[in-house]
C-alpha cells in the first residue's frame, strides 16, 4: 500500500461530501492559522461539537455559514 | 512523561513518533504562546503607546463590522491591534481582529473598555483561555491518534507528556524583546 508523505495530506482539500472536519482542516480550508480558529470556536462565532475522545469537530454547515456570513 | 512513572522503551518510541505527527501543532502552539508571552511582557509600552496615540488622535480609520469607527493605535499581532475613538464617555480603547477571509476582512471587536491597561489585560487574558481550548483539543487528537494505532497498549503516559509539554509552553516565559516606552503616565 502506498503511504502519502504527509505534508501532501495537510495540502489535500478534505472531501466536499464530509459532515465535519478537525479543527485543523477547517483551519486549512478557511486559510487562516490554529490559533485563530481556535479564538473563533472560544468567542463561538464557530460551533463545534465533540467525538468520543474530546477531539473538536467543526461541522461543514458552520464553516458554510461563516463563509456566507464572509459573502455578505 | 509524568515523575511517577518510567516510560516503557515502547512508550518512549511512540512519544517521540507523536511528536513528529503533532511537530506542526506543537510548532504553532509553541509560537503563539511565545507571542502572548510578548505582549504580556511589553503590555504597560503598549498600553503608553496607545494612550499617546489616542491623545495625539492618530492612526487609519478602522471600521468594525457593527459599524464602529475606530482608529488605529499599535499591532499586537499581525490581525489584531489596538484601537481607540472618542466618546461621550472620554476616550475609548479596544482590541480589534481584522481576519482576512476570502472575500473581504472579518472585522470584530475582540473586548473594548476606558482603561487601555485594563483592555489588555482582558485580551490577554482571553487569550490564555483560548490556548486551553487549543491544549484540550490536542490531547484528544494525540489519544484518538495512539488509541487507533497502539489499540490494545496503555499509551496514556505519552498523552500526559503532551499535556505536560504544552501547559510548560503556557507557562514559561521564553527571552523578551522589551518595546521602548517613553514614559507617558497614565
Amino acid at each position: 500500500m502506498e503511504t502519502i508523505p504527509e505534508n501532501e495530506i495537510q495540502t489535500t482539500t478534505p472531501p466536499a461530501e464530509r459532515l465535519a472536519y478537525s479543527v485543523q482542516e477547517a483551519a486549512d480550508m478557511l486559510g487562516i492559522n490554529y490559533f485563530t480558529m481556535y479564538r473563533l470556536i472560544q468567542r463561538q462565532k464557530l460551533k463545534t461539537c465533540r467525538v468520543l475522545r474530546g477531539k473538536l469537530l467543526v461541522p461543514r454547515t458552520e464553516l458554510l455559514q461563516l463563509l456566507q456570513t464572509d459573502l455578505r | 512523561m509524568n515523575y511517577y512513572e518510567r516510560p516503557t522503551p515502547l512508550q518512549e518510541q511512540v512519544n517521540a513518533e507523536a511528536i513528529q505527527h503533532f511537530a506542526e501543532h506543537l510548532k504553532q502552539f509553541k509560537a503563539n504562546c511565545d507571542a502572548l508571552h510578548n505582549i504580556e511582557y511589553n503590555l504597560p509600552a503598549t498600553a503608553n503607546e496607545a494612550f499617546r496615540a489616542a491623545l495625539q488622535s492618530s492612526g487609519h480609520i478602522i471600521q468594525t463590522d457593527d459599524g464602529t469607527q475606530w482608529q488605529h493605535a499599535v499591532d499586537l499581532t499581525k490581525i489584531t491591534s489596538v484601537c481607540h475613538r472618542r466618546t461621550e464617555a472620554g476616550l475609548e480603547f479596544a482590541v480589534v481582529e481584522c481576519l482576512p477571509l476570502k472575500s473581504r476582512e472579518m472585522k470584530d471587536v475582540l473586548n473594548s473598555g476606558h482603561d487601555v491597561r485594563e483592555v489588555l489585560q482582558t485580551f490577554a487574558h482571553d487569550q490564555r483561555q483560548v490556548f486551553k481550548v487549543w491544549k484540550d483539543d490536542i490531547a484528544a487528537q494525540v489519544r484518538e491518534h495512539l488509541e487507533e494505532k497502539y489499540p490494545h497498549q496503555d499509551m496514556s503516559i505519552v498523552v500526559e507528556s503532551f499535556e505536560i509539554k504544552l501547559a510548560r509552553a503556557i507557562s514559561e516565559r521564553p527571552a523578551q524583546t522589551q518595546k521602548q516606552s517613553h514614559g507617558v503616565r497614565i
